[in-house]
This record gives C-alpha cells, sequence and structure tokens, in this order.
C-alpha cells in the first residue's frame, strides 16, 4: 500500500543543505498498522508528509494507494491526498472559526471534478456520522475552543475519515493528549485497521508503537 | 470546487471573521453609494434642465444677418428663395419658416372652455408667430389641424409646452389666478381676442375686430412667450393690415443628425445669414455643464471605489497570512492552488456585492432624504422636479457590480497570495 524507496528529502538552511531523509526506503502493506519512533528531528513529519503528497520536492520513488507521487501534477496531488489519504495531526489542525461538523465536512467540498460530489446536506449528514463514530455527535456545533484535547484530536480523526481513505497518516496523534484520550485514540486507529485502512503513525511514544503491528526507528534519516 | 462548496466555505470564513467583513463590506458599500447616488443625480438633474431647456440638438435657427450688402452678395432677407436655398443644403432634413405676426392681438377676455378667475379689465397682449405646420405637426392634438382657417373660424394656434408651467407656477400665484389643467386637457381651449388692438398706446392698428383662437397642442418648439398659428394666418393679416413683406423672421432646420449641425451652421453663415444659437446653446451648455459635473462626481466616486478596493485589497492580504496555516489545512484536505484562490476571491466576491447592494440602498434612501430636503426648503418654481435623481433598474446592477469587480480586483493579489501558500511548510 506504501512504498517509498531511496527518499531523499534535503532542506536548505541558508548556504547549507541539510539532508533530513536518506536513501529512506519503507513497505507498508495494505491493512497494517506501522508505527515510526524516533527522536524530535529525525524526520518522522517529513516522512508523513512525503507520503501524503504534501511535500512533492523529494529524490526516490514514493508509490502510495497505487498511486506515483513522483508523476502526479499539483492538481493530481491534491486529488489524491482528498480522496486517497488522511491526516491526523499532533496539534489537531481544525480550523478554530469552524464547528466541529463544519470542520469534519471540509474534505467533501473539495472533491475534484469528474466525481460525484454530495449536496452540502448529504455532506452534513456523513459528517454527522463520522463524528458519531469517534463518540463526539453530541459536540457537532461546538467551536474546537470548546472542546477538550482528545475531543479535537476525534473531531481530527473523524475528519480524516469522511473520504474513507485507503491510507491514514499520523504525527504524534497522542503528543498532546493525556493517557485516557490517547489510549482513545488509539483503539480508534486499531478499529480503522480492522477495517482495512492501512494507518502509517510517526511517534515517539511507545503507548502508541506498542499497539502496532510494525515499528520501525528512524535515525539519522534512515530506517531501521 | 463546485460553486455551492465555494459558496458555503466563503460564507463560513466570513461569518467567522465579522469585524473584518464588517469593515470590508463597509468600504466597498461607501464606494458604490457614492457612485449610484451622484450618476443618479447627474441623471435626474440633466432630466431636469431638459424640461427647462428642451433644446433640439438638430435644430439651426436661420435670421437674417445684421449686416447685409443685400442679396446679390448674398445674405438679405429670408424669403422663399432663401429658404429653397437653405432646404438644399447638405445634411438638412426639413426647412421651416417661422414669421413674426407684426398686427397687435390682445385677449381681454378669459379664455372660453376653461374655469379662470380672469381679472376684470385687465387685457394681455398676445405675441404671436407664424409657423409651419411641418414644425409642429407632431405637438398636435389628436385630430387637429394646423391651416389658416376660413373667415369667421377660430385661428389654430400652438402654446409652449413651458408656457403652461411658468404660468402655473408663476403668474398665476402672483396674480392669483386660478391654475391650469396639465397638457391634453386644455385642447379645444378658445381664447377670445382682439385683433388690432394694442395695449401700447398709439398702437392699435385703423380696424379692430373679435376673432377666436383655438388651442390646438403644446409643443416645445414654440417660443416659450408667444402663441404660434400657421405662417399663411400671418401673411394674410399682414396683407390685410397693409404690412410690407420683409421676409421670414426666421427659419428652422432640421439636421439628418446632431452631427450635421456645425455644417450646416457654416454654410448658413458662408450664404451671409445668420445662427441663432438661443435656447439651444443654452441647452447645449446647460447639458454640457451638468454632465462634466456629472462626471467629475462619477469619477470621484470611481476613486472612492478604487480606494474601497485596496483598503479590502490590503485587509485581505493581513487576512491570508494570518490564516497561512488554515490554507494549508485545506491544502492537506485536498485544496488545490486554484480552491485556494478561488476561495479567497469568492469571499471578496460576496463582500463587494453584499456593499454594492447595501451602497444602492444606501443612496437611495440618501436621494429620497435629498428630495424630501428640497421639497420642503425650495420655493416652487417652473420645472421644478418631484426628484433630482434618476434611478433606472440598470443603475442597480452598476452599484453592485462595480463594487463586486473592484472587490475582486482587491483580492487579486491576496489571492495570488494565497495560492503560493507551501502546505508541507506552513503545516508543520
Amino acid at each position: 500500500m506504501i512504498s517509498l524507496r531511496h527518499i531523499t528529502k534535503r532542506f536548505h538552511d541558508g548556504e547549507r543543505e541539510v539532508a533530513v531523509l536518506r536513501d529512506l526506503d519503507l513497505d507498508v502493506a495494505a491493512g497494517a498498522f506501522t508505527a515510526v519512533v524516533g527522536p524530535s528531528g529525525s524526520g518522522k513529519s517529513t516522512l508523513l508528509y512525503v507520503a501524503g503528497g504534501l511535500d512533492a520536492d523529494f529524490d526516490g520513488e514514493a508509490v502510495v494507494a497505487g498511486k506515483d507521487l513522483r508523476t502526479l501534477s499539483a492538481r493530481e496531488r491534491a486529488s489524491f491526498r482528498n480522496g486517497s489519504v488522511g491526516f491526523v495531526f499532533q496539534s489537531f489542525n481544525l480550523l478554530p472559526s469552524l464547528p466541529a461538523v463544519e470542520n469534519v465536512m471540509l474534505p467533501g467540498l473539495f472533491v475534484p471534478p469528474g466525481i460525484p460530489a454530495p449536496s452540502i446536506g448529504q455532506l452534513r449528514g456523513r459528517a454527522l456520522e463520522a463524528l458519531d463514530r469517534v463518540g463526539l455527535a453530541d459536540k457537532a456545533s461546538r467551536l474546537p475552543g470548546r472542546l477538550s484535547g482528545g475531543e479535537r484530536q476525534r473531531v481530527a480523526i473523524a475528519r480524516a475519515l469522511l473520504s474513507r481513505p485507503a491510507v491514514l497518516l499520523a504525527d504524534e496523534p497522542t503528543g498532546n493528549l493525556d493517557a485516557v484520550s490517547g489510549e482513545a485514540v488509539i483503539q480508534l486507529f486499531s478499529g480503522m485497521v480492522r477495517d482495512g485502512v492501512t494507518v502509517l503513525v510517526v511517534t515517539h511514544e511507545e503507548r502508541v508503537s506498542s499497539a502496532a503491528g510494525q515499528v520501525l526507528h528512524l535515525e539519522d534519516g534512515r530506517l531501521r | 470546487m463546485r460553486l455551492r462548496s465555494l459558496v458555503h466555505l466563503a460564507s463560513l470564513n466570513l461569518r467567522s471573521d465579522l469585524r473584518g467583513t464588517a469593515v470590508n463590506t463597509a468600504a466597498a458599500c461607501v464606494g458604490a453609494a457614492a457612485l449610484v447616488f451622484f450618476v443618479a443625480l447627474g441623471m435626474g438633474v440633466g432630466q431636469a434642465a431638459r424640461l427647462m431647456f428642451p433644446g433640439d440638438a438638430r435644430l439651426v435657427e436661420v435670421v437674417p444677418g445684421a449686416v447685409s450688402l443685400g442679396a446679390a452678395l448674398g445674405g438679405g432677407a429670408l424669403d422663399d428663395g432663401a429658404v429653397a436655398r437653405l432646404r438644399e443644403l447638405p445634411g438638412v432634413d426639413g426647412a421651416w419658416r417661422r414669421l413674426a405676426l407684426r398686427v397687435p392681438i390682445a385677449a381681454s377676455r378669459a379664455p372660453e372652455g376653461v374655469r379662470m378667475n380672469w381679472p376684470t379689465g385687465f387685457t394681455v397682449q398676445v405675441p404671436v408667430v407664424g409657423v409651419d405646420a411641418g414644425l409642429v405637426s407632431s405637438d398636435l392634438a389628436p385630430g387637429g389641424k394646423f391651416d389658416d382657417p376660413p373667415a369667421g373660424e377660430a385661428i389654430p394656434v400652438l402654446a409652449s409646452r413651458r408656457l403652461l408651467e411658468v404660468y402655473n407656477k408663476t403668474i398665476a400665484p402672483a396674480w392669483n389666478l386660478r391654475r391650469l389643467p396639465p397638457g391634453l386637457d386644455l385642447m379645444g381651449l378658445q381664447i377670445p381676442v382682439q385683433v388690432g388692438f394694442s395695449i401700447i398706446p398709439l398702437k392699435t392698428e385703423d380696424r379692430v375686430y373679435d376673432a377666436r383662437l383655438a388651442l390646438a397642442g403644446l409643443s416645445d418648439r414654440v417660443p416659450l412667450y408667444s402663441l404660434a398659428v400657421p405662417v399663411e394666418t400671418v401673411r394674410r393679416l399682414h396683407k390685410e393690415y397693409g404690412k410690407a413683406d420683409t421676409g421670414y423672421s426666421s427659419v428652422i432646420l432640421e439636421a439628418r443628425r446632431p452631427d450635421d449641425v456645425p455644417g450646416i451652421a457654416a454654410a448658413v453663415r458662408r450664404m451671409g445669414f445668420a445662427v441663432d444659437e438661443g435656447e439651444r446653446a443654452i441647452a447645449e451648455r446647460v447639458g454640457l455643464a451638468i454632465t462634466v459635473t456629472a462626471g467629475a462626481l462619477a469619477l470621484l466616486a470611481l476613486l472612492m471605489t478604487a480606494l474601497a478596493a485596496l483598503a479590502i485589497a490590503q485587509s485581505l492580504s493581513a487576512s491570508v497570512r494570518a490564516r497561512t496555516r488554515d490554507i494549508a489545512i485545506l491544502q492537506s484536505l485536498g485544496a488545490t492552488a486554484g480552491d485556494v484562490r478561488a476561495l479567497v476571491l469568492a469571499e471578496a466576491a460576496l463582500v463587494g456585492l453584499a456593499g454594492g447592494v447595501l451602497g444602492v440602498g444606501i443612496a437611495w434612501l440618501a436621494a429620497r432624504g435629498v428630495d424630501a430636503a428640497a421639497l420642503g426648503l425650495l420655493p416652487d418654481f417652473p420645472f421644478r422636479p418631484t426628484t433630482f435623481f434618476l434611478f433606472p433598474a440598470w443603475i442597480f446592477a452598476l452599484g453592485t457590480g462595480v463594487s463586486a469587480a473592484a472587490a475582486l480586483l482587491g483580492a487579486l493579489a491576496p489571492a495570488a497570495l494565497a495560492a503560493r501558500v507551501d502546505p508541507a511548510r506552513a503545516i508543520s
């Protein structure tokens, strides 16, 4: 489902060039729950951005959910992010001015041309279903600022699920959560894996990695 | 991104920043209100001026030259030969004679067919000019005739449309006379007159007899303080009273197009005649003054709209910079650069449309306020309009359209800025 080959990603720090990922290889089978662990600054987030089509400026080959990311145009990459992958971030990345249900509806607003798009009413219904799945149907109209950290992360997971993606990419999803909330998130991921979703989590928390079927260590830009 | 999705998300974004939306809407609103107000004012005042000075841009009034060396060198009297030559000038569609009556006519009794409190012993001198029927045929009341009548029958006359307004607004109130009903209600009204009688001592003719004038229509082509009768009637009266034939008072040339007028006027002057700029020139000067003033005000309003666009541009740029992370989040969910650009433009368009609609409404209310104030403060004068503003349907589209276009123009740079956001960099 996820196949990364010889991935190298460099950043420019003034005149200096820094390689964050170095000739990295990664394979994740369909329906697997994989955790990538490593210290802060080791390139875990960069790895997710490359795999999720957010960062197209890299060397190597990346095939995710059957799409060769190197060959996709910017518009095709956007379509890929909309339909094939879902993101969950450590800082939730919800739009603070929109109620939970509107945040969950967002991916449905960007359905690319050529694919039937639901009406706003249908979209709202689907968003409420997704919120129900994460146990937040009663808080659909709340702004993110009026939700706890765990609730915000569950809203973010509901949003990631809206498009029924094949791959879920999570960046430190429990990093800002207490133990109970973190456990709830892990349970949600496990449930998604049972539903056939491929989950790739980057984390430095053992409670997450211990739930994964495959754990990889990222050091010096390479997986071990 | 579908249009409904675009509008949905743009509306949500605008609602989430009510203060910014209100400021931008107010900026767009001020521009639109000023534009609509001044354009409507220009058109309204222009219409009022056209009622006061109904100059026909195609008419040229030819009069005898002030200094004439005789017909052999050109110029001289405006006789039938001159009229024929004038009619042949390039660009001339018609030539109509005017002949001032040199026999005095006076009215001492109230017109028949209308209720009027004519003061006892009051006599008014009636200036009369003879005109060709062709000049005023379109202004005749339905079924009306404009021919020299057989002896004993009423002489058909046309009055200036403006004379009625001047009478009702100035003469009637000043002399405590009853006002006359408007327009066609007066058709067929008969005015008893004495032909040959003058209120000026020693000017009354040897023979004075009673006659009647019958109102056959109202026309803007009749001089303000005259009544127009058929030119043949004037010639007959001149013959009856032994007045020498000195040629026509003037000849009205009708050009095929307004553009032909300067060429015709030049040709007339080359023939040794003069052109009486008179009312046409006044009308043109008034029209030009109004056009220039209204144009300057509209330009000022456009400048205000441009400033509104700049304010919106600045505000949206700041908003886009503040929302960089939000934009990156949208991109992570599938928004393309085009979607992001369209979203910023849609927000601007909604603000512009809302500001435009509000601005048009405010302009309309302000116009009603000015009209109400004018009604209370200005005295009732001839041709005083009931409104100084004209609001045709297209002006509402102009207000909202220009406002939306200005907002869109102001949003182009912020939209481009938003489309350049790098999601991987902004989100991390």
